[in-house]
């Protein structure tokens, strides 16, 4: 089986007196797409931009498909993608120039049909010859994620790639994260939205004050640290729970007009409706819910991470 | 070595100073036009001759090397300060271009944009004096070794800046007086003395006698010691530009 495609070693990063990585170990497998989640600040994107090349790690190795990023930079390079988080643009060049461009840079001649097939997939066809500077917010972002994968990286690093993107452009650029993905593309991705680490994820990282919390598979996580809840919305107010739904656990909301229900995610909530028929309440509505990624990512940070994770 | 890279950004560069061809190419023509109407024609039938060079010919190389500086140093230092500020600069950091050819391409593009600028200020200048070049081939290597060095100044001034006031703080509080108390409008020897003095002080003064020497085969300083200034000059601050783009500094975190 092969090795990881990038390898973090005890990777550490200070600015002065601030540590911005502490002692980072962690493998990003072939193939998958890894969301990196954390609050401000927690250290994504220095992560990220250790394995690019634009930070230097202060401790530590970093490899890609085995190589240093450093000793071996233009192996490495040439594997990595980089979309960053800030959103750049040349206003002295078309979208067109600007692709070739960058292709150049990495030693690669842009061939039409992979030109084409860039300029399709991120919508930006009709606007090839325009000037970036007269890019709308949206396109000069898709225009970022083209940059990074004209030399068809091994390795796609996306820090925030749908910020400020409207719903529908976003949907079509998570289903094209998807196809990358199905080439083999290996995508590690930070997101100013969890539902996108929740979307796209095949496993998820946690970090915070630049230590990784915790790596693990995005559905094993929801499974292991999630669980679901049974809310029975009731048409009149109750004063106290009767005793067979007490001993399941159940508890009074809404002040007695509702009754919350946990089980674990493989649980069954069989017992208490039956125990809720046995009772005779007045039920209105039963719904079930799901935990989300995010009320997994609030746990395991002690509840103290809003929902942004820039 | 990446050999594609290099000439991209190289091609890249020279097609962004030939984008904005009225601030870049024209610009230039027109100051030089007007040195001449007002200094080579006009005040030029009076003075007649210096060193018994014709007064506008006398001129001619001075405002050459200022033109050939001026914009070898401009074009890096914009166009890194540039993009800096647009943070188009991360395109570079995360491709395989080495710093000796990200520098190189710089440098190079600089140098073409010093040279063509160069080169129309000597056509135009030319037109009132005369095509005449007493030593072309020393006079090119002279302006190539200039250009080189003060791009890698502009490539280190905008690694450093982080305003567009300190980008234009060395050519106009540092380059401009210099090369006008270098020389270019009169001879160091027919000078006052503290002039005389201030001016032999003054590295682009033998700049500006070397390209005279070059061209009318007159000067009034040994030629060896301009090419020796531009060769220190251009050494040193390539060296200095790859050090410092080797370390970071201000672009890699």
């Amino acid at each position: 089986m092969p090795g990881p495609v990038v390898r973090l070693r005890g990777v550490s990063k200070r600015y002065g007196d601030f540590t911005a990585l502490d002692r980072v170990d962690l493998d990003v497998e072939q193939g998958e797409i890894l969301a990196l989640l954390g609050p401000n600040g927690a250290g994504k994107t220095t992560l990220i931009s250790i394995v690019a090349g634009l930070v230097r790690a202060s401790a530590g190795e970093a490899t890609v498909l085995g190589r240093d990023v450093v000793r071996d930079y233009r192996f490495t390079r040439r594997a990595v993608g980089l979309v960053p988080q800030e959103v750049n643009f040349d206003p002295f060049f078309s979208v067109e120039e600007t692709l070739h461009f960058q292709a150049g840079y990495f030693g690669v001649r842009l061939g039409t049909e992979r030109l084409e097939e860039i300029l399709q997939a991120l919508e930006l066809t009709e606007k090839r010859h325009a000037n970036t500077r007269s890019l709308s917010g949206g396109m000069k972002r898709r225009l970022l994620i083209g940059k990074a994968l004209v030399h068809e990286p091994r390795v796609l690093f996306l820090d925030e790639p749908t910020a400020g993107v409207d719903v529908r452009l976003r949907q079509q650029l998570w289903a094209y994260v998807r196809r990358l993905r199905a080439r083999g593309t290996t995508i590690v991705l930070t997101t100013h939205y969890l539902e996108e680490a929740e979307a796209l994820a095949d496993r998820v990282a946690v970090i915070d004050r630049g230590r990784i919390l915790l790596v693990e598979g995005k559905d094993r996580l929801l499974d292991r640290q999630g669980g679901k809840t049974l809310r029975i919305s009731l048409t009149a107010p109750i004063a106290a729970l009767p005793g067979a739904l007490r001993a399941l656990g159940a508890r009074l909301e809404e002040g007695g007009g509702a009754i919350d229900v946990d089980a674990p995610p493989s649980g069954s909530f069989g017992p208490a409706l039956a125990a809720l028929a046995e009772a005779g309440l007045p039920v209105g509505d039963v719904e079930t819910r799901r935990a989300r990624l995010e009320d997994v990512f609030v746990s395991i940070l002690g509840g103290g991470a809003g929902k942004e994770t820039p | 070595m990446n050999l594609l890279g290099l000439q991209t950004l190289f091609v890249k560069e020279v097609r962004r100073f030939l984008r904005v061809p009225g601030q870049t190419l024209l610009s230039p023509l027109i100051t030089t036009s007007l040195y001449f109407l007002v200094f080579g024609w006009s005040l030029g039938s009076r003075i007649q001759e210096v060193d018994g060079v014709p007064y506008a010919r006398f001129i001619l190389p001075g405002l050459v090397v200022l033109g050939v500086i001026t914009n070898a140093y401009l074009n890096s230092a914009s166009s890194l300060f540039v993009m800096k500020l647009q943070g188009t600069v991360v395109d570079l950091l995360v491709s395989p271009l080495s710093y000796a050819e990200i520098l190189g391409a710089f440098v190079a593009a600089a140098v073409a944009r010093g040279m063509l600028v160069g080169g129309i200020m000597w056509i135009v200048g030319s037109l009132f004096t005369g095509f005449g070049v007493a030593h072309p081939v020393l006079a090119l290597a002279l302006l190539v070794a200039v250009a080189a060095g003060f791009a890698a100044l502009g490539f280190l001034t905008a690694t450093w800046a982080g305003s567009f006031e300190q980008v234009n703080f060395l050519p106009t509080f540092v380059v401009t007086p210099l090369t006008f108390l270098g020389g270019v409008f009169y001879s160091a020897s027919m000078a006052p003395p503290a002039l005389r003095w201030l001016t032999r002080s003054n590295p682009i003064y033998y700049l500006v006698e070397t390209l005279r020497w070059s061209v009318t085969g007159r000067a009034d300083a040994p030629p060896e010691a301009g090419f020796a200034v531009a060769a220190v000059l251009a050494v040193g601050a390539l060296l200095a530009a790859y050090g410092v783009l080797r370390s970071g500094w201000r672009l890699r975190g």
